[in-house]
């Protein structure tokens, strides 16, 4: 039973951020109808923003944390201006590949800088364990569940308590109406990228102690990340959620109790059957005429 | 916007161009060239680097000496870049081009297998590092392996399992690859053999993070040894959870997660208990050749160096001492190199068999209690 | 019938031109280039005419050449013998898999394909017994054609060129025929063309069984070109390059598959002055001609006199049947 608690808790940390990087990668989508494949590569800036202010520069804590949150906010404005404002007028493949390119050159800006050796990101809770039911859980994967769950409810609050969420769910449900009700559009989808930047430089911060850091981290969270998305549901922010827990845990416990060696092949199975049956997800919309 | 796309368009083919601008290679006299394929960019360049600089190193120490019998070497690198396909790429580009006397491919074995046929078309001595057994098995003349293989290490593990751990019912975790599959295949049979059948083995993906699973099932199998076939990262992040888990049997690892890339990435305690089956101990205890090694390295590059960059270091002394004794000529090189007995290179004992593998040594050793330093517990031949 | 065999005929004399005072090396990264031609060409047939967003090509392009890796090594076929059954495996298999899958457009069949890829790559790893695991399958024979072994890289090259010809010309003739203008229908409508009477499922399948057979037919040429399968060389970056070579080149013309191809296979060779830097600058180039290129390298055609549209450019959309070949 212990070793049961310790797996469940282990895929939900890891479910957690999943979730974080999948909610980055929807709303992002939801806004502006890019299908972000750097994704992944968003999540990798955030651990390595952590690295340069935490180890690098030697900020305390909570100075290095904002430090780290504010340089991934300024990406997201410069990624808004510079990739997509350029290519906002073309046909979904050019920017889904335009997305891989600036990933690319993304992954080797940072190789360039900090090499290729990876990381040991510290942890503000580093070696502290926590004994539930009998199962040794560490104190930083607890906290991975509790900050996702702090960010969705701030996220919540944001969305649909502020007006600037509000307006931002109004972009993503109709770009002319909002544009007719007067909502300065280009500023709210410039904040949707730069907040989808922050979600992932929180995700690349939690990660960063639990995984390592290394410059080519990015593309298997971002398959992970697509994964959930699906499952979950296209544009449904309960629904990343939902799918980025039920992606951890199906990695953790079906590598325990169905085959180590085949367990991915489990999660983007799940995805594909999902895809071909129900491919609005567990709380998507029904699909009418995507794509 | 018709003027910007143009601009853009003559930019692009005047970077285009400037290669092909180049001048040729000058066919001087003097130097001997060597090329290397290096894995210089992208994620393979963690290890590449390793021997990027080692060879750089050997280059200069073997020139300062006098050259060969007074002509200069001169090593051209080529990046292998991400792939096999760019691998062979590069290989290719440096026989042409360099048209060099001697090759070093990389330690990768899916680039070795890929730029084998090529290296028999050239009909040039050739060394390696890539540990998969398949890369010997071709009958392929030219190839020299200069590292164990991997079926080595599986067995040198085996052997620091049973004699050393006295272990009587291992478990084995390796990495979902040809190294990991392959040796624990290997370390399974030879246990099977020697009485000690394994409990469980478990498996794990290149790019998995969490092994709360696998290790979790070892343990309830009443594993009371685990064996690990690991990659620097992986292999790490392995040394950590097993920790954290509160794993008490002990480890036994493969020779990446004690490389200084992973060791970096520990702390003392994750040390404890374990073991490693390295290709060498780099460290100035071993001995006087071994402490100018490790010393001139960490002086010129800053970083400690690897077991991998030694066997490149090694690969060209030996190359070296054969072109001294009879010359250039391919053929005749070849020969030399594939009838060397007992060549004492730094951090092995070179031997050549039918096959191309020359090394059968590996090193047994374990942490300082409270401190990352490793020190050796045993030396082990493998015949 | 005289664009097709104009088309197939200029690949084969230029292609002969180059190949007779070119290096070794540059008629390597030609071959390569010929194999990449031949899986893009096939993947026009998926996305440049039928709108079907693929990124499991490098999967497909991974059967062929598993196919006849296997067969050639494990059950010592004969290469000739081979090469269809691993075509035809894969053809199958596609149009199979295409059935429930094809029902999603979009990003959906997008994300979807790349999760085939990915799971061919998982299979692929693990299937030791049959595919060799991530050392793959090495010593794959050579091909002889008509009692010629292909033994380098200049007389691989006449044979790739040959297959290349023979498949631009088909595609040519698809594309002219009903059943390209049907899947270019489907592409640009899917509702009005169910309403014309098109059956869009089988169109729809047909050409991605049609993509999967081209890359089945790269992926031959690639196993006995290199002679040594792993499968690193079919993972989903390969297929987004495949896509990103149909794209810089141009999508929907057959000339814009094959200069895609032969870019993008030259741009990391002669990036290689650049040293540490030439990926994060690849990156980089591959934007600026998604942004100012967007009609492909092909689309600068329009600035040759012979090519000028007939009709004012208002009145042409940016992807015209006009500019593509």
């Amino acid at each position: 039973m212990a070793d049961f608690i310790q797996l469940f808790i282990n895929g939900l940390a890891i479910g957690s951020v999943y979730a974080l990087a999948a909610i980055g990668f929807i709303i992002v989508y939801s806004a502006t109808g890019v299908v972000n494949f750097a994704a992944g590569q968003f999540v990798m800036f955030g651990t390595f923003a952590g690295v340069a202010a935490l180890m690098n520069f030697g900020m305390p804590w909570p100075v290095g944390y904002a430090v780290s949150l504010a340089a991934m906010a300024v990406f997201g404005a410069l990624f808004f201006l510079l990739i997509y404002l350029p290519l906002r007028k073309s046909a979904v493949l050019t920017i889904i590949i335009g997305t891989v390119a600036i990933g690319i050159t993304m992954q080797n800006a940072a190789q360039l800088t900090f090499g290729s050796w990876p990381f040991r990101l510290p942890s503000p809770l580093e070696g502290i364990m926590v004994d539930i039911g009998g199962a040794v859980i560490a104190a930083h994967a607890l906290a991975v569940v509790v900050v996702t769950g702090v960010m969705i409810a701030l996220l919540w609050l944001l969305f649909y308590r502020t007006s600037v969420g509000i307006g931002m769910r109004a972009v993503a449900q109709d770009v002319q109406a909002a544009r007719l009700m007067g909502l300065n559009v280009n500023r709210l989808l410039a904040l949707s990228w730069i907040l989808a930047a922050v979600l992932a430089g929180v995700a690349g911060l939690m990660l960063g102690p639990m995984w390592f850091a290394d410059v080519s981290m990015g593309d298997p969270i971002a398959l992970k990340a697509f994964a959930a998305t699906i499952i979950g549901g296209f544009g449904s922010l309960p629904g990343a959620i939902a799918g980025g827990l039920f992606v951890g845990l199906t990695e953790v416990l079906g590598a325990s109790y169905i085959s180590s060696a085949y367990k991915d092949l489990i999660a983007f199975g799940i995805m594909i059957l999902f895809l071909l049956v129900r491919p609005q997800g567990v709380f998507g919309e029904r699909i009418q005429d995507r794509g | 916007m018709n003027l910007t796309r143009k601009q853009f368009l003559m930019a692009m083919m005047g970077a285009a161009a400037l290669p092909l601008a180049s001048p040729a290679f000058a066919q001087q006299n003097a130097p001997i060239v060597i090329g290397a394929t290096v894995p210089i960019t992208g994620p393979l360049s963690l290890t590449g680097k390793q021997y990027h600089n080692s060879l750089t190193m050997a280059e200069e120490d073997i020139n300062k000496a006098g050259g060969i019998n007074g002509r200069n070497i001169k090593i051209v690198f080529e990046d292998t870049q991400a792939s096999n396909s760019t691998a062979v790429n590069a290989f290719i580009k440096l026989a042409q081009d360099a048209k060099p006397s001697f090759f070093f491919l990389s330690s990768y074995s899916t680039q070795n297998l890929a730029a084998a046929p090529e290296v028999k078309k050239v009909g040039v001595p050739t060394m390696y590092a890539g540990g998969a057994d398949v890369v010997a098995e071709s009958g392929n003349e030219w190839m020299f392996r200069i590292r164990p293989a991997d079926s080595v290490a599986a067995v040198g593990m085996v052997r620091c399992a049973i004699d050393i751990l006295k272990t009587k019912k291992p478990g084995i975790l390796y990495i979902q690859n040809d190294f990991g599959q392959g040796g624990a295949n290997v370390a399974a049979k030879q246990l099977e053999a020697a009485g000690v059948p394994v409990v469980g083995m478990e498996a794990y993906g290149q790019n998995d993070k969490d092994f709360s699973a696998q290790l979790l099932a070892l343990r309830s199998k009443g594993a009371d040894t685990i064996l690990m076939l690991v990659y620097p990262q992986d292999g790490a992040l392995l040394l950590r959870q097993a920790k954290m888990l509160g794993l008490k049997m002990p480890l036994v690892t493969s020779a990446a997660a004690l490389v200084p890339a992973a060791l970096q990435l520990l702390a003392p305690g994750d040390l404890d208990n374990v073991m490693g089956v390295v290709d060498a101990h780099m460290d100035a205890s071993v001995g006087e050749r071994m402490k100018g090694y490790v010393e001139r390295y960490k002086t010129k590059f800053g970083t400690d160096p690897d077991p991998y960059g030694l066997s490149y270091y090694d690969g060209a002394m030996l190359m070296a001492d054969g072109m001294r004794k009879v010359g250039t000529d391919a053929k005749a090189l070849r020969d030399w190199l594939a009838n060397v007995k007992n060549w004492q290179g730094i951090g092995h004992d070179y031997s050549y068999d039918a096959k191309g593998n020359g090394v059968f040594d590996l090193a047994v050793v374990k942490a300082k209690p409270g401190t990352k330093t490793l020190e050796l517990v045993q030396s082990i031949k493998v015949n | 019938m005289r664009i097709p065999l104009a088309l197939a005929f200029g690949i084969f004399a230029i292609g002969l031109v180059l190949s007779a005072f070119l290096s070794d090396y540059n008629l390597r990264l030609l071959n390569l280039s010929v194999i990449a031609a031949v899986a893009v060409i096939g993947l026009n047939f998926a996305f440049g005419y039928a709108g079907l967003i693929s990124l499991s090509h490098a999967a497909f392009v991974g059967m062929g050449a598993y196919g006849v890796a296997i067969l050639t090594t494990k059950f010592g076929w004969l290469p000739w013998l081979a090469v269809p059954v691993a075509i035809g495996i894969t053809v199958v298999f596609s149009a199979l898999i295409g059935f429930p899958l094809l029902r999603l457009r979009g990003h959906y069949l997008a994300l979807a394909t790349l999760g085939l890829n990915v799971a061919f790559y998982i299979v692929a790893t693990n299937w030791i017994e049959l595919t060799g695991g991530t050392n793959g399958i090495a010593r794959i024979p050579e091909l002889s054609f008509l009692g010629y072994p292909l033994a380098d890289e200049r007389s691989f090259l006449w044979f790739g060129l040959g297959v290349l010809g023979v498949l631009a010309a088909g595609a040519s003739l698809i594309h002219r025929s009903r059943y390209g203008r049907a899947m270019m229908a489907v592409r640009d409508d899917e509702i009005a063309s169910e309403m014309t009477g098109i059956n869009t499922t089988v169109v729809k399948i047909a050409a991605f069984a049609l993509a999967a057979g081209c890359a089945a037919v790269a992926g031959c040429l690639f196993a006995f070109h290199v002679r040594f399968v792993a499968p690193e060389d079919f993972n989903y970056a390969h297929s987004i390059t495949y896509l990103a070579m149909l794209i810089v080149g141009g999508e929907g013309s057959i000339v814009g598959a094959i200069l895609g191809a032969i870019v993008l296979t030259f741009l990391p060779e002669w990036l290689r002055f650049l040293g540490t830097a030439y990926l994060a600058f690849f990156g980089l180039l591959m934007l600026g001609i998604l942004i100012f290129l967007p009609t492909g390298i092909v689309g600068l055609g329009r600035f040759l006199p012979w090519r000028r549209p007939k009709r004012p450019a208002a009145i042409l959309g940016v992807r015209s049947t006009e500019v593509s070949s």
